[in-house]
């Protein structure tokens, strides 16, 4: 690999960090890595430490990091395990009604299914799918 | 989250959890300031290990914070490093305590003959 291109490869690395840290390390961090490479050390192991430590940057919260940022980040994990959560909620009653039909027989009253009173979600009672048939 | 002056026994905790790369920084300039190039060429020989420098740049971010060392104003591009206060008492706890681990291991090896 020419010089150019191992510069490159470094320069590419380096970019991937975050701006306050090239401001504070960039020139440093290229001109460290130029003396590497002149000792020897393989440019692509140069490169991957540099991507391995921009990812470490990015995934570091600072003190300074703003807090709205984690939070948005914290409340939207929150809302796909939600949503998640609620899919595979709906899906169960349905599937266990859907296998019961397929049997030809009604699905066990109170263990899945909604309560025709309240109308409320799935009530799943762990345990209850006991094997007996439930359906004439 | 900087470390007590005196707090020797918490800075050995911190180091605990900080790594080896760490260690092996703060070692490293415990006999004087020294830039990026240096220290990684000092750990090569000093511990056999030669450090990336992402890995580098990473520990020194971290001991920074810390305040177990501190930048020097650059020269030329290079910022030079010096350990702190805190960050020799760090450093010493620390090895005090690797130092009674490596102890016991040792004794324990000899009574069980291995």
């Amino acid at each position: 690999m020419d010089d150019s291109r191992q510069g490159g490869l470094v320069r590419a690395a380096l970019r991937c960090y975050p701006a306050r840290w090239r401001r504070r390390h960039g020139d440093e961090a290229a001109e460290l890595a130029a003396l590497l490479i002149r000792d020897g050390t393989p440019v692509v192991s140069i490169a991957c430490s540099y991507l391995t430590g921009a990812a470490r940057e990015w995934l570091t919260p600072r003190p300074g990091q703003r807090l709205s940022a984690v939070a948005c980040v914290l409340l939207a994990a929150a809302c796909v395990l939600g949503v998640s959560a609620g899919l595979l909620a709906s899906a169960g009653p349905a599937r266990a009604a859907s296998a019961g039909r397929a049997r030809g027989r009604e699905p066990c009253p109170g263990v899945t299914g909604f309560i025709p009173a309240t109308g409320r979600p799935p009530l799943i009672i762990p345990g209850a799918g006991h094997g007996r048939s439930c359906g004439p | 989250m900087a470390v007590g002056r005196r707090d020797g026994q918490a800075g050995a905790d911190v180091l605990r959890r900080a790594g080896e790369a760490s260690v092996l920084i703060l070692i490293s300039l415990a006999d004087g300031p020294k830039h990026g190039y240096a220290l990684i060429q000092d750990i090569k020989e000093l511990a056999g290990l030669e450090l990336g420098p992402g890995t580098l740049y990473g520990a020194l971010d971290r001991l920074e914070r810390l305040g177990l060392i501190e930048s020097l104003p650059a020269e030329d591009r290079r910022h030079p490093y010096r350990i702190t206060a805190p960050g020799a008492a760090a450093l010493r706890g620390h090895l005090d305590s690797l130092e009674r681990v490596s102890a016991a291991g040792r004794l324990r090896l000899q009574l069980g003959g291995i």
